[in-house]
């Protein structure tokens, strides 16, 4: 998986039907300069991994019922 | 008399309240006194309803026959809807968010005769459980006044402990009531995933969210579950010789304070004693398990959210925005994934229940961090503060087991210690009345904060 790159989430937001995120706060995503959110990357590096492991048929969690 | 009350638990309050030794009135009045003093400091309360709390305390007559909450003080997050006060969610965001009713966890409170005397500050929107609000300032613990309370509960758990309330209901997605408690030398209280209503509770992430409770002593634990939660079971009698306690091996025991590792030890030493059973445990990974919350969380906050930010975008925090921007950038299978393996913990945890009554893990792996702590560091591996002060509680949030921590010690720098104890789904009234006997049995009192 190649690195995250601005221009893919500035068209996220363009192309895709998103609220108007400043393009500062894209930056901040992709290249973290004020320390307000890190590890976008990280986090994107780890989905890759999950990506991967196979769930066989376990859907999606629902409500908790009683037995 | 004023301190004794303001720590008195509600066992203890109701006691007096029957004995006629105490009145309502005066007791509401006694908390008045002490959040006009102590809220600059403590900033544990956004708002407060003290006219009319003291209107509901002197029309009530209390007798042997009703709830021992009848009278009992108490505060809410101000993520709860009060019919006709704002619920703020600590944003600038909803500052004339006028409730038109009161939510579920209120109601059922009100019902029981506890008297709602205000609304707590949190971090915003509960994003975050550093406690930090720039807007309503951060809630100091009330042992060391340059810590953090803690969050995202900051407010209910400063409020309790700068003996403001006798109560307080929170809300925890990922460890914001259990934490904070914690670290204030309280008791933390999550139930099963659905069992205490979240109507008329501002969501953070739907698929996370508890109700939950702040309180002096899981006996009180006890009598606001049974007001809050529907189908409430009388527990079978609990008793520690013979019960079967699952230790976790591994990652709940890692990278912690050598201090709390020692709390937990004594612990455990003296559970064995009691003729308790300490079975090692062996956990789902826990190597993802922070990954697959944030990607639940954050498109669940950006879907409420998306209502407001539109025409108020400007007035959220920069950190809750950065949030919401990173909730948009995931994609749906992502999220759908993350989902599929909240459920395949839940599965992994059934098992691992099986031959175990309950789990046992210290509540938090550090004591409560400096105010303005970016990263806490421990064992040379640096993690940010939020992430370290919820390592330990945010896994059952997924899971959706009830857990409850417990005070257990004092660290040598002068903060309160934890335990968390976690039940079986459905197992609420059992995992509280055990957490009961524990601290009854156990030398679990600690120093009350000096209060200046």
């Amino acid at each position: 998986m190649k690195r995250l790159q601005q221009q893919t989430l500035l068209g996220i937001r363009d192309q895709l039907g998103s609220y108007a995120w400043d393009d500062a706060e894209i930056s901040e995503l992709v290249d973290p300069q004020l320390g307000i959110i890190t590890g976008f990357q990280e986090l994107l590096d780890q989905l890759e991994l999950l990506r991967k492991v196979d769930l066989g048929s376990i859907p999606p969690a629902a409500d908790i019922s009683s037995k | 008399m004023s301190t004794q009350l303001a720590f008195a638990s509600i066992g203890e309050l109701a006691g007096r309240l029957r004995r006629g030794e105490l009145s309502a009135a005066s007791l509401v009045q006694c908390y008045a006194d002490r959040i006009a003093t102590l809220n600059p400091t403590s900033k544990a309360f956004i708002s407060l309803d003290i006219d009319r709390a003291r209107a509901t305390a002197e029309s009530l007559t209390i007798g042997p026959a009703d709830s021992l909450l009848k009278g009992i003080p108490y505060a809410c997050k101000d993520l709860f809807d009060v019919k006709g006060m704002v619920t703020s969610g600590g944003s600038r965001v909803l500052a004339d968010n006028v409730a038109e009713h009161d939510a579920d966890a209120v109601t059922q409170m009100n019902r029981a005769g506890a008297i709602f005397i205000g609304k707590n500050n949190l971090h915003e929107f509960a994003y975050g459980a550093t406690g930090e609000n720039t807007l309503y300032g951060t809630p100091p613990n009330p042992y060391d006044q340059s810590r953090l309370a803690g969050g995202s509960s900051s407010g209910s758990a400063a409020a309790l402990g700068y003996g403001l309330c006798a109560a307080a209901l929170g809300t925890d997605t990922g460890g914001s009531v259990r934490a904070p408690a914690a670290l204030c030398g309280l008791v933390g209280f999550k139930p099963t995933f659905g069992r205490i209503s979240t109507e008329g509770v501002i969501p953070y992430s739907w698929s996370l969210d508890h109700v939950g409770t702040l309180t002096r002593s899981a006996a009180d634990t006890a009598l606001l579950f049974n007001a809050l939660a529907s189908k409430v079971q009388t527990p079978a009698a609990v008793k520690l010789e013979g019960l079967r306690i699952g230790i976790p091996e591994g990652f709940f025991f890692e990278r912690a304070d050598t201090e709390i590792l020692d709390s937990i030890d004594r612990l455990m030493n003296f559970l064995r004693g009691t003729g308790a059973k300490l079975i090692p445990v062996t956990m789902p990974s826990m190597e993802h398990s922070r990954t697959v919350s944030l990607t639940v969380q954050m498109p669940e906050a950006l879907s409420y959210h998306n209502r407001y930010l539109e025409q108020r975008g400007a007035l959220y925090s920069q950190d809750f925005r950065a949030g919401l921007a990173l909730g948009q950038c995931l994609l749906a299978e992502q999220y759908i994934r993350a989902k599929r393996f909240i459920e395949s913990y839940r599965r992994d945890m059934d098992r691992a229940f099986d031959g175990i009554d309950l789990l046992l893990t210290p509540a938090t792996p550090a004591i409560a961090p400096k105010i303005g702590t970016v990263e806490v560091t421990v064992d040379g591996k640096a993690e940010p503060a939020g992430n370290a002060i919820t390592r330990y509680t945010s896994f059952f949030n997924m899971t959706g087991h009830p857990a409850i921590t417990l005070p257990c010690g004092m660290h040598s720098e002068g903060l309160p210690i934890a335990a968390q104890f976690v039940g079986k789904h459905f197992g609420d009234e059992e995992l509280i009345a055990t957490a009961t006997l524990i601290e009854s049995s156990y030398d679990f009192k600690i120093t009350l904060p000096d209060i200046k």
